[in-house]
């Protein structure tokens, strides 16, 4: 077992966890459909069934077998309306955990490498940057920059990097001074080389368990957006405005709320759960039992 | 020691006015107005909005605005555009029901944190433990909003309690008991609810805190010379596992005063939340940079406290 | 180690003990109500002082704390409510250039005796080179018919003269009346703020505007500015006088007086206050208080609406003369002190108002104990709350009337819809500029289906600029009908037609533009969604965007820029539009946003301003109504009638009428419920008091 390559052997261990695997099947499945709609919708071939089609003689229909999970207030289908929102949502998810880990990387890593001053002076900026109002924030720029989604993905990005920076400086203040670390700059390689080619390898398990774990944390953050008026504007829909939109109608229409809540709370579960078997396979010691 | 507190102190205050500043030009960057009752009301010329700008001093250069903030919020008479009273009176008198809310939620995501981690190491890779894990993660998966209006329903349509507010309203009480017992019911509610996510993150970190220390040196010798499982458990490893949690205290500092908005308005509950949320959303700038200021302020001294409190529990850190 | 044992699983267990406990307590306390009723806003009052707030939730305290000189009565009439009575009458004054002149028009008027009864003149004296006439009906037409009998030559005109500077227009104005050279031309003086003033000169204007000039010009800091702005041939000053209840406190104990008002009417002009009433107060010069029961006011010039002014809560001299608005802001503001039937108890902020019952209320002492005024954040709380009775009534949400209509729990009380809900096109725009095309898409919308499933049937098509209750509204403007292929037709003429992908198109141009509004108001996005698909069918492309509301009135709304937008008005009950459609009021954040320019309706609308008789207003609003309707600059939606819900037998109304004591339930006026709220009394404690 020990002649296995690291990569080799995450894997190994990853796919004797069930509930891991079964997490990963279910996002695959989610991630082939929100990949289907996003093509159709940038060929802009025509949906099966519209999400934005109005119907107002079959509003606040409950669920049945022509619309399986109800429709909203102005007679959309709910059950299309998801489907379209799984690749909106998702791609907010994947896009902001994205900007952040680019930012967080680049910051944690240099900081983390270089240490001394500009460590201390990152680490103050990062401090100060967490005090930052975040609404105000998004005001701004929806303002600016006007209400789309690659706005509100900026700014769930934006304002959420300075965890990867703290971890991946964490691991580059114990990585630098492994052996490898140390002779490859004896040997007088540049330092972009050694931090990206050298340490970020052998960071790159957490920074991927980060990242896996990021893309929940920012589709809750677009749906907490919505909530309050911010996050992805309608027509467009997104798990979290469908159950916005809906809010009004709760205590009349709850299949407006509870099957987006649902599709949220049942995504972020499986990348949770996927992310934690990812953790434990790529853990170096191995827990007991 | 001393010479690091003082220069992170030092460093902490340079920090204050860069965040001050930024977060000024932030929301002054914002559109909006802080009269928004007068927008688009056909009984308010321009002339009475152009009063109001020149009250409140918005009609001034921005570095004037920005003292003038600040030197009131330091001798502490700012005084909030909304109403016209001390900003820090608003904060305060929030103060009480933000600190009951978030004290019970602390102590229940303690409470119950802690007993899940346990119970989960003390079953760990068995199905107690594969049961409270999946129940963590479905607790920090949940969409806050979300559970509560299943939460406000299910009592409210559903069960017919009251749940709004801090207390029940328009009824009369036989005694005080009653009274509190009403009070206390109406910050539950809304407690349980924040503290979800809490009682997730607790029991994770319990339990990976407890298999580490179960895996120690000493413990395997504990348990080599047969001292019974539960003692070795409750005893040695809990108290090892607990210490961590104790650094945390420093963190725990901003989050005392903090809120959520969702919870609270769902609930509607008064606290500092929706403040914040609503001096954010009427433009207050005077509200908003006080209580923002606060908070950087709580975090800062937060994050240095933790740092202190690290060192100091562990001897193996050493402050540079 | 038993201790942390119990400790760990004990402590939870004890957690929910404690939980359940308290559970089954909430759930089977037997409280009874008190005599109390709750009512519940999301918006929270700013500030109660009357003169400095505007916003709905301050003035729903003050309709329980305070009383007004006059109010409106259920049919929306105005009827005394501090003062007992009131007249209008007006003055006018003609100027001659000299006194025999004057003297002799004097004789020339009084010769035409036989037509004062039409000219509902009172008396005509001349008083040095002045004329003085006083009607007892105001408005301009007496004295335009007066006027018209003299010989035009010998009158002076007068000129108003206006004067900018930078500061202390008050001092520079004073000093001038008295020492300058020209001052006796100056007839009249008005300081409008701190930085402007204006002279009302008969005669000679160049001179008083030469030497005003001079005297300013010689402190260049003041950067005055001098200009001539309206002329006219005479001067008309209309004037109210209210005769005051006798016996009327403040909630102190102190008698309430004409000087209240007088002192009312100085803050509200007062610059530190920053009045938002200012507005309404501008065109009065003087206010004063001749005895204890009698308010005495003069505007500037006619102006028939001065009259609703008065509708503002006065302020207690006894407590604030004297003190700074930041005293105000620490001992009055949070604390209002009224006349009316519910006193001030507690304001904990963003929780409740408490009201407490002034048991020495002037017209007799109320029936409930107490009033509570909640905030409640949300809507979704609004109908909790209501449902679980901590509150006494809810504005029901539109879609859920089917379920509490077929409630037999319930009541549920139709108001009148004051307010309505269009689509502003913005006519800078070239694809909104024809007149057709704007009819074309009055005809495109479906405005029924928006009434039918936006407002579940509670509401009517909006024919216009004001509300269908109003006795002034025009019943005879016919409602644009849906017909689609009408509105191909006349797009067609106008010009548009198919393009390729089904848009229309003229000369190269795609009839396709941005639709926006503001996010939080569900209604209005569920309009934009409609209409987007409406004007979809003929073939326009709409793209629906939606902001922020400090966002989209900021960037958007007060810049004109924009292509249309889906808002609504909540409008007063006066006819009084000139803010909106005049076009003098298209400047950057004024509110003929729309950019709307009609010099037919700006006549009516400075018509309207001026005129007092009531058949005269009736067809003046009448025709304003029909032509802005016709020119369609917004695409008038509906009239929203909103509901309200309370719980079957909470309340009725036990109120004196005439004399005696009438005891009914709750109805609905054209007012709505609440011009009774004073006199309403919970069932079970029913006041000692026998109806006759």
């Amino acid at each position: 077992m020990n002649d296995k390559s690291p990569r080799a052997r995450a894997i190994e261990r990853f796919s004797a966890d069930k509930i891991g695997v079964a997490s990963a099947c279910f996002l695959v499945v989610l991630a082939a459909i929100a990949i289907l709609f996003a093509i159709c919708s940038i060929a802009h071939i025509p949906f099966p069934t519209d999400p934005n089609k109005t119907n107002l003689q079959i509003k606040l229909v409950p669920p049945n077998f022509t619309h399986w999970l109800g429709t909203d207030n102005l007679g959309r289908d709910v059950f299309t309306r998801m489907l379209h929102g799984s690749y909106i949502s998702l791609t907010v998810g994947f896009v902001a955990v994205f900007v952040s880990l680019a930012i967080g990387v680049v910051v944690g890593a240099i900081s983390g490498y270089l240490g001394g001053w500009l460590d201390n002076l990152v680490m103050r900026i990062v401090d100060a940057l967490m005090c930052f109002p975040t609404l105000p924030l998004v005001l701004t720029i929806v303002a600016y920059l006007g209400p789309s989604i690659w706005n509100v993905v900026i700014v769930i990005g934006i304002t959420g990097w300075m965890g990867t920076a703290r971890l991946v400086r964490a691991e580059f203040l114990t990585l630098r001074e492994m052996e490898y670390v140390r002779a490859a700059k004896a040997l007088g390689q540049h330092h972009r080389h050694i931090i990206f080619g050298h340490i970020l390898p052998n960071a790159a398990a957490p920074i991927v368990v980060t990242a896996v774990l990021g893309v929940p944390d920012a589709i809750l953050t677009e749906a907490g957006l919505s909530f309050l008026g911010f996050g992805v504007q309608p027509p467009q829909a997104t798990w979290g405005n469908i159950i916005t939109d809906g809010k009004a109608y709760i205590l009349d229409a709850w299949w407006l709320i509870l099957f987006p809540g649902l599709a949220i709370l049942v995504t972020a579960l499986a990348f949770y759960l996927a992310g934690e078997a990812l953790r434990k396979a790529t853990q170096t010691r191995t827990e007991r039992k | 020691m001393a010479a690091f507190i003082i220069r992170r102190l030092l460093i902490t205050c340079l920090l204050l006015v860069v965040i001050s500043v930024v977060s000024f030009l932030i929301f002054t960057l914002t559109p909006g107005s802080p009269f928004p009752w007068a927008d688009l009301n056909p009984k308010i010329t321009p002339a009475v909005k152009e009063a109001y700008r020149k009250k409140y001093h918005l009609d001034q250069p921005l570095y004037k605005q920005y003292t003038f903030i600040m030197s009131g919020l330091l001798s502490g008479n700012l005084t909030s555009i909304k109403d016209e009273r001390p900003v820090l009176e608003k904060i305060g008198e929030r103060l009480p029901a933000t600190l009951r809310l978030n004290l019970m939620s602390l102590l229940i995501d303690t409470v119950f944190g802690i007993t899940l981690g346990v119970f989960a190491a003390r079953y760990a890779g068995r199905w107690p433990d594969l049961a409270t894990s999946i129940m963590a993660f479905v607790f920090i998966a949940l969409p806050g909003f979300w559970i509560s209006y299943l939460v406000v329903i299910g009592l409210v349509q559903g069960i017919g309690v009251p749940v709004l507010g801090t207390h029940s309203f328009g009824l009369d009480f036989k005694n005080g008991f009653q009274v509190a017992l009403d009070k206390f019911w109406h910050v539950l509610v809304p407690a349980t609810v924040l503290a979800l996510g809490g009682i997730a993150a607790q029991s994770r970190y319990m339990r990976g805190s407890m298999i580490e220390t179960l895996g120690e040196e000493y413990i395997r010798t504990a348990r080599a010379k047969g001292l019974p499982d539960h003692l070795v458990l409750y005893k040695h490893a809990f108290k090892n596992s607990i210490r961590p949690l104790i650094t945390g205290l420093g963190y725990l500092l901003p989050a005392l005063i903090s809120g959520s908005v969702i919870v609270e308005t769902i609930f509607a509950y008064p606290g500092i939340g929706r403040l914040a949320y609503d001096a954010v959303l009427e433009r207050d700038y005077p509200l908003i940079m006080a209580f923002n200021f606060i908070t950087a302020v709580l975090i800062l001294i937060g994050n240095l406290i933790a740092d202190v409190l690290y060192a100091l529990v562990d001897p193996r850190v050493r402050l540079e | 180690m038993f201790g942390v044992r119990a400790f760990i699983f004990g402590l939870p267990l004890l957690l929910c003990g404690i939980v359940a406990a308290a559970f089954y307590s909430e759930k089977n306390t037997q409280a009874h109500h008190k005599n109390e009723l709750i009512s519940a806003s999301i918006g929270e009052a700013h500030n109660l002082n009357p003169v400095q707030s505007s916003d709905a939730a301050a003035s729903e305290v003050e309709s329980w704390v305070c009383n007004t000189l006059v109010k409106y009565d259920e049919n929306l009439e105005v009827v005394g409510d501090l003062a007992d009575s009131w007249e209008q009458k007006q003055t006018t004054t003609i100027f001659f250039f000299n006194e025999t002149d004057a003297k002799s028009a004097a004789l020339k008027v009084q010769q035409a005796a036989d037509r004062w009864t039409d000219w509902s003149l009172v008396s005509a004296e001349p008083n040095g080179a002045e004329l003085h006439l006083n009607f007892s009906i105001p408005g301009p037409k007496g004295s335009r018919e007066v006027f018209a009998l003299l010989d035009h030559s010998k009158i002076a005109p007068l000129t108003i003269v206006r004067a900018e500077l930078k500061q202390a227009a008050q001092q520079y104005a004073s000093n001038f009346r008295k020492s300058a050279v020209t001052a006796p031309l100056v007839k009249r003086s008005w300081i409008e703020s701190s930085g402007a003033f204006e002279f009302t000169v008969a005669g000679d204007t160049k001179r008083v505007v030469d030497e005003l000039q001079t005297a300013l010009g010689a402190n260049k800091s003041l950067a005055a500015n001098v200009t001539t702005t309206d002329k006219m041939d005479y001067l008309q000053e209309p004037e109210i006088v209210f005769h005051l209840h006798k016996g009327v406190k403040w909630h102190d104990g102190a008698p309430f007086t004409a000087k209240d008002m007088v002192f009312t009417f100085q803050k509200v002009m007062d610059e530190s206050v920053a009045s938002p009433r200012k507005p309404d107060f501008d065109l009065f010069q003087l206010v004063e208080a001749p005895d204890p029961l009698t308010v005495r006011a003069v505007c500037r010039k006619p102006f028939s609406l001065a009259l609703l002014a008065w509708m503002i809560p006065p302020l207690p001299e006894h407590i604030l003369a004297g003190k700074t608005t930041d005293w105000w802001a620490e001992n009055f503001n949070r604390k209002i002190l009224g006349t009316g039937p519910y006193k001030f108890a507690e304001w904990k902020t963003n929780e409740y108002i408490s009201l407490v019952k002034n048991p020495d209320y002037f017209r007799g002492e109320p029936h409930l104990d107490s009033v509570l005024i909640r905030v409640l954040p949300d809507p979704l709380t609004l109908r909790l709350a209501f449902q679980t009775k901590q509150t006494d009534s809810w504005l029901i949400d539109p879609w859920s009337i089917g379920r509490f209509q077929d409630d037999p729990r319930f009541d549920l009380f139709k108001s009148p819809g004051r307010q309505y809900s269009y689509v502003g096109w913005n006519l800078r725009r070239p694809l909104f500029q024809d007149k057709k095309v704007r009819q074309a898409l009055a005809h495109a919308v479906d405005i029924g289906s928006i009434i039918k499933y936006v407002l579940y049937g509670n509401g009517t098509q909006s024919t216009g600029i004001f509300p269908p209750e109003m006795w002034f509204f025009n019943a005879d403007v016919k409602p644009f009908t849906y017909d689609p292929e009408l509105a191909k037709r006349m797009l067609g003429e106008a010009g548009w037609t198919p393009g390729p992908d089904g848009i229309l198109t003229k000369n190269g141009q795609r009839f396709s533009f941005t639709l926006i509004t503001n996010n939080g108001n569900e209604a209005r996005k569920d309009i934009a969604t409609l209409v987007q698909a409406d004007l979809r069918k003929i073939g326009i492309e709409v793209k629906v965007e939606i902001y922020e509301w400090a966002v989209f009135l900021e960037r958007h709304v007060d810049t004109g820029d924009f292509d249309a937008v889906v808002l609504g008005w909540a409008l007063g009950v006066d006819y009084d539009q000139y803010t909106l459609w005049h076009s003098s009021q298209t400047n950057p954040k004024q509110l003929n946003f729309c950019c709307y320019k009609n010099p037919e309706v700006d006549r009516v609308l400075e018509q309207l301003r001026v005129e007092y008789d009531r058949d005269t207003i009736k067809s003046l609003a009448g025709r304003l109504q029909q032509t802005i309707y016709d020119d369609q600059p917004y695409l008038f939606l509906a009239v929203p009638k909103p509901i309200t819900a309370m719980w079957k037998d909470t309340f009725r109304v036990l109120r004196p009428a005439n004399g005696k004591w009438t005891d009914e339930p709750i109805r609905e006026t054209k007012a709505g419920a609440g011009v009774y709220q004073e006199w309403f009394y919970r069932p079970q404690y029913r006041p000692q008091i026998t109806p006759q």
